[in-house]
């Protein structure tokens, strides 16, 4: 029997429309599916390479010329400070505190003792973006957790002890390693003595960071309380890649520390991904729409049976059914479809990911993504289906 | 839902008749009381709102004042599940325009509602079909029957289900005056099976019911 409705229904339907609904939904959603996939995938190149320090924050320092290492007023001013505070591209800026005493740093390997003078700086906490369990001191702490430049493990590895016959070390080899601090006033009078751990390291910073606790605590009993104008800034930037940056750096002979091209690829990789997916929720919705007006057009050609069927008995439920039949087969095929595109085109462009060293994302955002676009275009279908078979039920209204 | 013994008509006009002035009738504007196992024969002139009396009864139209009762009761709040559950169980209506599926045989036409009420057996619908001689034409798409073959299809399918009331738009219309004694006879049997009502409505050619009450509309 409700084949018999069925049949009667879906006269007048054009295979054509349907097909041109599925072809357009799987496109947008093959788009969004797989731009985000891409996104998920790929992001891992710029972003998790380091991860203490947010692409959208950026270390900026004054260039160091013959003048200023004469004059000794490589520092920033507090005026200074408030103008870049003060511009639009800027939602936080704060100071890198450097340490007002002389540090001492020795490890003991192999037997072999190996020590060097170094030095400190720290910036406010909210800046790190490590776990606060690997990233805190207290007072009373024997241990203070460093960050610490690639480039310093890379000198290390491939300059020092190539030419001093020392192993090298990989990152994890290091941060096993403790290392002694010896902290002493600029005049010798006072001593503190700490052990240093390896927390992680950075490619954006070219300096060795502790906490902003502990670089406090020890000015206050080492420094012997002058003040001086920091040197490096840290900027938290709304749009990174924006061209007034640039402008601004220059003209005020301001330098970007760090690895650059992790901000702006990172940025660039986000700017297009925002534009395929746009692109693809376009395409997306203009396939909703044709869904929408392909069923409206059929149930309005078949609004006399619909009527008829209803004035037979047949409840509003079994001359919708058809109807539902359609949307959710055509939805659920243009899904299936858009996702079996987005994992072939990963399939294509993984190798050449993991040649670049990034880790796969996971597979759960996009898949979830498409059943909730999916589920909105057929609910919004099942909507207006039943919204026209009442309408139908009285012919005069 | 309990049996519907009593379809009350009170000051009930179409809207369309409202600036009009309608003469003497004997169901608009007054009050009109249809009882279970009476039958009714409405007779007026075209154009008086026979059908539209009859769209109002299905629920197929509201286009009216005054108020419409089943057993009392008003079915302007009726919601469209309970007015479907009437249409399967307590009203049955055949239109004037038939209403039937042209690109469907004659048997398809007749099962599209017995299958809903599973109320006949293929041979009660068999022996039906010939009753009224059209048993031939079973297989055939209505669509290609004439007007008269038309309405007899539409008559057997009319009576495919449990009914207090049968409504019936000028039934007999095209059919001449034997299959007209048919159809009333093969109606009113199935009425009186049930203890149910036949309402039945005409220009100038009226279903032959036996013991109907004449209304003049």
């Amino acid at each position: 029997m409700m084949g018999q409705v069925s049949s009667l229904l879906r006269k007048n339907t054009s295979p054509a429309r349907i097909a041109g609904f599925v072809l357009s939904n799987f496109l947008g959603l093959a788009i969004i599916l797989g731009g985000l996939q891409f996104y998920l995938d790929a992001r891992s190149i710029w972003e998790d390479d380091d991860s203490f320090i947010r692409s959208d924050y950026m270390v900026i320092n004054k260039r160091v010329t013959s003048e200023n290492t004469l004059g000794g007023a490589s520092g920033f001013s507090a005026s200074e400070i408030d103008d870049i505070a003060g511009q639009p591209w800027v939602r936080r800026v704060a100071p890198f505190s450097s340490a007002g005493y002389k540090v001492y740093a020795s490890v003991m390997q192999q037997g072999r003792g190996m020590s060097t003078n170094m030095f400190f700086e720290s910036i406010p906490s909210d800046f790190v973006d490590v776990p606060a369990s690997r990233w805190s001191w207290r007072e009373g702490d024997d241990e203070v957790p460093l960050i610490i430049s690639k480039d310093y493990l890379t000198l290390y590895n491939f300059g020092f002890a190539a030419s001093a016959g020392l192993p090298q070390m990989s990152e994890g080899l290091m941060s096993g390693i403790p290392l002694t601090l010896t902290l002493t006033s600029d005049d010798g009078s006072r001593r503190l003595d700490f052990h240093g751990r390896v927390a992680g390291y950075s490619n954006r910073l070219n300096t060795i960071l502790v906490p902003q606790e502990f670089m406090d605590w020890s000015n206050a009993r080492l420094s012997g309380g002058k003040e001086k104008n920091p040197s490096r800034m840290i900027v938290e930037v709304s749009r990174p890649g924006d061209v007034a940056i640039k402008d601004y750096l220059a003209d005020h002979d301001y330098e970007v520390a760090g690895d650059k091209s992790a901000t702006s690829a990172s940025f660039l990789l986000r700017v297009v991904v925002g534009i395929v997916l746009a692109i693809g929720v376009v395409i997306t919705l203009l396939s909703f729409f044709i869904l929408l007006l392909s069923i409206s057009l059929l149930m309005e050609k078949n609004r006399g049976k619909l009527h008829s069927l209803l004035q037979l008995g047949y409840d509003l439920g079994a001359v919708e059914a058809p109807y539902r039949k359609i949307v959710v087969v055509a939805s659920a095929a243009a899904w299936l479809l858009a996702t079996a595109g987005a994992l072939v085109l990963r399939a294509f462009y993984l190798p050449a990911l993991e040649g670049l060293d990034a880790q796969p994302g996971s597979l759960w955002p996009m898949l979830l993504l498409g059943v909730l676009l999916t589920a909105m275009v057929i609910l919004l279908n099942l909507r207006s289906i039943k919204m026209k078979v009442r309408a139908s039920w009285r012919l005069g209204k | 839902m309990e049996r519907i013994n009593e379809i009350t008509l009170e000051g009930m006009l179409p809207k369309v008749f409202v600036n009009e002035r309608i003469h003497e009738s004997g169901v608009w504007k007054c009050r009109l009381a249809l009882k279970r196992g009476e039958n009714y024969l409405i007779e007026a002139a075209s154009g008086a709102g026979k059908s539209s009396m009859c769209a109002y009864i299905y629920g197929s139209r509201d286009d009216y004042e005054g108020k419409l009762l089943f057993n009392g009761e008003d079915v302007t709040a009726f919601p469209i599940s309970r007015w479907q559950e009437i249409r399967r169980s307590h009203i049955a209506y055949l239109p004037q325009e038939l209403d039937l599926f042209p690109e469907l045989t004659a048997l398809e036409n007749i099962q599209l509602k017995n299958r809903l009420t599973s109320h006949f057996g293929d041979a009660e619908i068999e022996r039906f079909l010939e009753e009224l001689g059209i048993a031939s034409r079973r297989d055939y798409p209505v669509g290609r029957m004439s007007i008269g073959q038309q309405q007899r299809v539409a008559i057997i399918r009319s009576i495919c289900q449990p009914f207090d009331f049968i409504l019936l738009d000028e039934p007999v219309s095209h059919l001449d005056e034997e299959n007209n004694r048919i159809a009333a006879a093969m109606i009113m049997r199935e009425a009186a099976r049930q203890g149910a009502s036949v309402v039945s409505t005409s220009v100038g050619n009226p279903l032959l019911l036996s013991n109907a009450l004449h209304i003049l509309l």
